[in-house]
This record gives structure tokens, C-alpha cells and sequence, in this order.
């Protein structure tokens, strides 16, 4: 990386780090019950270590309920808006998302499996989207591969068949089940993040800082890709292993994310769309960018969900998507 | 040849029309609805405030919602119940009888087929387009939206009035009367237990000001600390449920519901309800339905916000 790239690398992420931080200690101070504003940066900022006056219920919902929820809300915008921004380089395509691919529902597929038939064991739910992310993901490659390759369309158009054929198998499943689980389920399939499982939240973390990190360490083989595989190949990049990957590492964090709180939209469009439309396309900074700007997004639109009418919540899917839809719009526009 | 196979093609065009039009003449004079619902009738409001229009006499009717099952076999008109949905079990009785799908996606054919004159739908179920259908086949349709026990007992008079059992009903409203006050005359001078309801845990729902579980506490000597939030079943806050403090939780569970929702949500492990062992299991199918058993949830809610009031 040239002396000017790394610098402007380090300046923006050092920017959305801080913006990110310092979401997540404003938006730890709202919700639908006021805390005191002094006791809780004072609590926060010795980690939990002193209670700072808050009372134990306070304490309580500062730390075991609303920053648990933050960080997952970090983790799963970084975790889809970094495949997003993965897909849109190996494809060469800014509609590539993985929604539009039908990984994410290949998750969702996986994690009603697994909450069908494994109910509370909560540590199959990713381990089965990942599984159904990825065999979506294979499903999807297989679809593509026309004799001359897999062209990009070609993969879009697989993708919008597989996306449609889970979406039907969705379907199904929610009206063979019970009655009792189809509201929760609706509310998942929108995206949401109030059953923030104290289990998952680590695992989800870690697996979106190691795919931000791991596609951020082959964003030079994406640059290249995106001049055309032929090209990438002559200049030396491995595509085929490139390939599988972006859809290994996408699979996990899509998996990892729906697991956790269900399908949440327009994150992977929106986030690295606005990523490269700020900073330019160079994948080097484009994708540790929108891993941090997604966290930074969806950590906004869930504090959003929870207050708005509360005490009573709306689905931050609901909500990313109102945000992101005109968001999006006025950036066409504007290019 | 050209003008021999054009003719021939023609003669058969004809015949395929006119077979189309004797069909469709057979068609519309066996539509079960035009001859389902003839001869006197008379108006009742519904819950939608509606005014429904009903035949005096009614033998086959349709229930979409277990509830309202369990009101036609309590007034006694079982045996002119003719369609129930999958999720009509109780009494046993009901479960002989055809289905025609389930609460939320009911189906549309059977229903005609079983040719009832009126079709009982909760809103939970309320379908615009299909309650047209439905009307569009001079089948009537009933909508009961209960908020409180009162709106249940109409609900359980109103059915007995159209099917013609208003005396079996008004006793069974009277019966039901008589043990709603000795509930609420055991806890009358009790202090009012803080209740948090939790309908489901992952994501948190309970009861709003418009569900008649909220109305049922209140009568069981509790206050709901959700009776304020708008609407019947909200989606609502973690933190808002912990804040609240409750000192009891009841979880409705192992009925229908089966091992769902058998857990207290995790926000609330802390709560003064959990730390004091006040967390009460009551079988779903006597709290979620708005039907006479509605009145045994009552009861055995009292009893475990009160079990002092109930001497044994």
C-alpha cells in the first residue's frame, strides 16, 4: 500500500472509529427509560466497574440491556455491510448485496431450522444460517456459471432466482408452524434486535471483525477484480481463491448477523454505496470504511426502533429501510 | 381445403362457446350462496359496529377462532357448527368436525362448500378481502373484537341470540357473572399486586389497554404495569418491562402454546417478580381465548396473586 492510500485509510477509519464510539456511548444514554445522564458516562467510563450512583435496576439496564443491544447492533451493520461491500467488488456490481443474492435468506432458512427443530439451543442458529448462507451462496455460483463463466448478470438474475425460491420456502415454513411463534417470526424476518442473546453477541463480534479484517486484506486482489477477472488474472490474482473467499467470509457474516437478529435491509446497499461515494473505490478503504459506517448506521436506526414509541418497540429493519430507501435515492441522484 | 378447414374450425369455435355459456349458466344456478341465506332476517350489531344482517333461524354456521368455538358448544349449538380452523380443539367434540384451515389463513373454498349461513371471525383473523368473498356468497359475517370480560359475555349473548340458544346463553353469561364477582369480591380489599404479562419472551409482547387480559388482571386484584400502552398485544421494551418493577409475572404457557414461552424473558432475571419467586405459569388456552374459560383464567389468577384470599 503506497505512502498516500495508507495515510487516507488510517485518517477515515480513525474518523469512523471515533464517530463510532462515540455513538455508542450517546446512544447508550437513550432509550425508552431516562437514565441520568452524568452517573451513566461516569459508569461507562470506568466499564462497569462503578455503579457511579445509578440505582441496580439502571445499572442494570444500561449494561445488561441496552450496550449489549448496541453492540450487536454494531456487529451485525458492520457484519452486512462489509458483504456488501465484499459482493460489489468480486462482482463488479453495485446492486450485489446479500439480500439481492439470497444469502441472507439462506440464513434464514438455517436459523428458522434451527429454531424449529433446536428450539433453545441457541448456539445451532449460526452454525445453521452459515450453512444455509453458504449453500445459498454455492446455489447461486452454480446458477451463474454459464459456459463463457460467470458473468456478473448472470449472477444478479441466479441471485434473484434463489432469493425468490427462499422466500417461498420462508413462506412455507411460517405457515406450517405454530400460531404462537408466527408474530415473533415476522418480526424477526423484518430484523430485529431486542432478543440480543448474551450467548451470541461475542461470536458475532468476533466473526465481524475477522471478515472485516480478512476482506480488508485482500481488497488489492479485489481492486484488480474489479478490471475484469481475465485482467486480475494476468496480473497475478488468484481469482478462483479470491472468489471462494468473499463467499466464504460473506456466508459467515451474513450467517452470523441473521442469526442474531433476523433480516436487516438496505445495509449492504446503502452503507458501502455511500462508502465509495465519499472516499472512491478503492477497496482498501472502502471496506474497512463500510464495516464501520454499517455498525455506525444501524446502531443510529435501532436507537431509532426503541425510542420513537416507546415503550413499545419497532423492527430496526423497518426502520433501515425507511432511512435507507431515500437515503439511497438522493444519492443516485446526486452521482 | 383452405375453406373446408375454415368452416370446420368455425363450427368448432361455436360449439366451444356454447358449451362455455351452458357452463356458465349451470354454474350460476348451483352458486351455493344465492339460496343460502333466504327468508326473514333481522340486524345485529358486530364488534366492527357493523350491522349484520342474519336469517332468523340459523343451523350451520362457521368458526375461524378457537374462542369462538368454544362459545357455539357452550351455548349449546354445537351440533350446528359445521367448519372450525386447526386450531379449534376444545371441547373434543369440536376437533370432529371439518377444518378449514386455520385462524390466520383460513380457507376460502371449504367454507363455501359447507354452505353456512354465517361465519364467525375474532379480528385476529379478520381478513378484508375474504370477509367480501364471504358476503359476496350471501354468507353473513360476524366479527367479535372483545376488550374487556364485559365484551366477552356480549359476545358469548350475541352468539347465543343468532343461534337461537339465548336463553342456554344468558344462563351461562349469569353462571359466569356470579364467579367473576366472587373473584373479585375474595380480592377486593387485597393490596394490588404489580403484574408484568409476558405473552412472549423472544422478541418481549405483553398486554396494552386494549386486551381483555388487562381488564383481567385488574379484576384478579393486580394492575398491569403495561394497562397504559396503547394497543392490545404491543411489541415492548426490555428495559421499560425491568424498570417497571413487577411483582408478580405471569406467563401464559403450556396450552396451546405448549413449552413456548415457559421462560422469563432474560431482561427481566433481575426483577423483584423473579427474585421473590412470583413468576406463575397459567395454561394460555384459559387466558389468550376471549371465550367462557376466559373466567377460569380469571380464577386461577386470583388465586396466585391472592392465594391468601382463597382459603383452602
Amino acid at each position: 500500500m503506497n505512502r498516500v492510500t495508507l495515510r487516507k485509510t488510517i485518517v477515515a477509519c480513525a474518523v469512523l472509529a471515533a464517530a463510532l464510539l462515540l455513538a455508542i456511548v450517546l446512544m447508550s444514554l437513550l432509550g425508552s427509560e431516562p437514565l441520568p445522564v452524568r452517573a451513566s458516562l461516569c459508569a461507562l467510563a470506568s466499564f462497569g466497574t462503578s455503579t457511579c450512583g445509578l440505582t441496580q435496576d439502571q445499572f442494570a439496564i444500561l449494561f445488561q440491556i441496552r450496550l449489549p443491544r448496541i453492540l450487536l447492533a454494531a456487529a451485525v451493520g458492520g457484519s452486512l455491510a462489509t458483504a456488501g461491500a465484499g459482493y460489489q467488488a468480486l462482482l463488479r456490481n453495485p446492486l450485489a448485496e446479500p439480500y439481492l443474492l439470497g444469502i441472507s435468506n439462506g440464513a434464514a432458512v438455517g436459523t428458522m431450522i434451527a429454531l424449529v427443530f433446536f428450539g433453545t439451543i441457541e448456539w445451532t442458529r449460526p452454525i445453521l444460517a452459515f450453512g444455509g448462507a453458504l449453500v445459498a451462496t454455492l446455489a447461486v455460483y452454480r446458477l451463474a456459471r454459464g459456459r463463457a463463466g460467470a458473468t456478473p448478470e448472470r449472477l444478479i438474475l441466479a441471485g434473484v432466482i434463489v432469493t425468490t425460491f427462499l422466500s417461498s420456502v420462508i413462506v412455507f415454513v411460517t405457515v406450517l408452524m405454530d400460531a404462537t411463534k408466527i408474530r415473533s417470526f415476522t418480526f424477526w424476518l423484518l430484523g430485529d434486535l431486542s432478543g440480543t442473546s448474551k450467548a451470541l453477541l461475542p461470536l458475532t463480534i468476533v466473526i465481524t471483525v475477522a471478515g472485516a479484517l480478512a476482506l480488508t486484506l485482500h481488497a488489492r486482489s479485489l481492486n484488480l477484480l474489479m478490471l475484469g477477472e481475465r485482467d486480475a488474472f494476468d496480473l497475478g490474482v488468484e481469482v478462483g481463491r479470491v472468489r471462494i473467499l468473499v463467499f466464504l467470509v460473506a456466508s459467515l457474516l451474513v450467517g452470523s448477523s441473521v442469526a442474531a437478529s433476523g433480516s436487516v435491509g438496505y445495509v449492504g446497499l446503502v452503507v458501502p454505496h455511500l462508502a465509495r461515494l465519499s472516499l472512491g473505490s478503492d477497496n482498501r478503504i472502502s471496506i474497512p470504511a463500510a464495516a464501520l459506517g454499517g455498525a455506525l448506521f444501524v446502531i443510529v436506526a435501532d436507537t431509532v426502533a426503541r425510542t420513537i414509541i416507546a415503550p413499545r418497540e419497532l423492527p430496526v429493519g423497518a426502520i433501515t429501510a425507511l432511512i435507507g430507501a431515500p437515503l439511497f435515492i438522493y444519492l443516485l441522484k446526486r452521482a | 381445403m383452405i375453406y373446408y378447414g375454415r368452416s370446420v374450425r368455425t363450427h368448432r369455435n361455436q360449439f366451444v362457446w356454447m358449451a362455455v355459456v351452458v357452463c356458465l349458466a349451470l354454474l350460476s344456478a348451483c352458486t351455493p350462496g344465492r339460496t343460502a341465506n333466504n327468508g326473514p332476517t333481522r340486524e345485529i350489531t358486530d364488534d366492527a359496529g357493523r350491522r349484520v344482517s342474519l336469517p332468523t333461524k340459523v343451523d350451520r354456521v362457521v368458526s375461524l377462532a378457537p374462542n369462538l368455538t368454544e362459545i357455539v358448544f357452550a351455548v349449546g349449538a354445537g351440533n350446528r357448527l359445521v367448519g372450525r380452523t386447526s386450531y379449534c380443539d376444545y371441547p373434543p367434540e369440536a376437533k370432529a368436525i371439518a377444518e378449514v384451515g386455520d385462524t390466520i389463513h383460513p380457507n376460502i373454498e371449504p367454507i363455501i362448500a359447507l354452505k353456512p349461513q354465517v361465519v364467525f371471525v375474532s379480528t385476529a383473523s379478520q381478513l378484508e378481502a375474504f370477509t367480501q368473498q364471504l358476503q359476496g356468497q350471501n354468507i353473513a359475517v360476524f366479527v367479535t373484537d372483545p376488550h374487556d370480560l364485559e365484551g366477552v359475555f356480549r359476545s358469548i349473548e350475541q352468539i347465543g341470540e343468532i343461534v337461537g340458544e339465548k336463553d342456554r346463553a344468558n344462563q351461562l353469561v349469569q353462571k359466569l357473572r356470579e364467579r367473576t364477582n366472587a373473584v373479585q369480591q375474595a380480592v377486593k380489599l387485597k393490596p394490588l399486586v404489580k403484574v408484568f404479562y409476558q405473552t412472549s419472551g423472544e422478541p418481549l409482547y405483553t398486554v396494552g389497554r386494549d386486551s381483555f387480559v388487562t381488564d383481567l388482571i385488574r379484576r384478579a386484584g393486580g394492575a398491569s404495569v403495561t394497562a397504559d400502552v396503547p394497543g392490545a398485544w404491543p411489541k415492548y421494551s426490555n428495559e421499560s418491562a425491568l424498570a417497571a418493577r413487577p411483582d408478580a409475572i405471569i406467563l401464559p404457557t403450556g396450552g396451546s402454546m405448549g413449552a413456548a414461552n415457559a421462560n422469563v424473558v432474560e431482561a427481566l432475571r433481575q426483577s423483584p417478580a423473579v427474585l421473590n419467586g412470583r413468576v406463575y405459569k397459567i395454561n394460555d388456552d384459559h387466558l389468550a381465548r376471549p371465550g367462557p374459560r376466559l373466567v377460569d383464567g380469571l380464577e386461577e389468577m386470583a388465586r396466585v396473586l391472592h392465594p391468601d384470599a382463597f382459603g383452602k
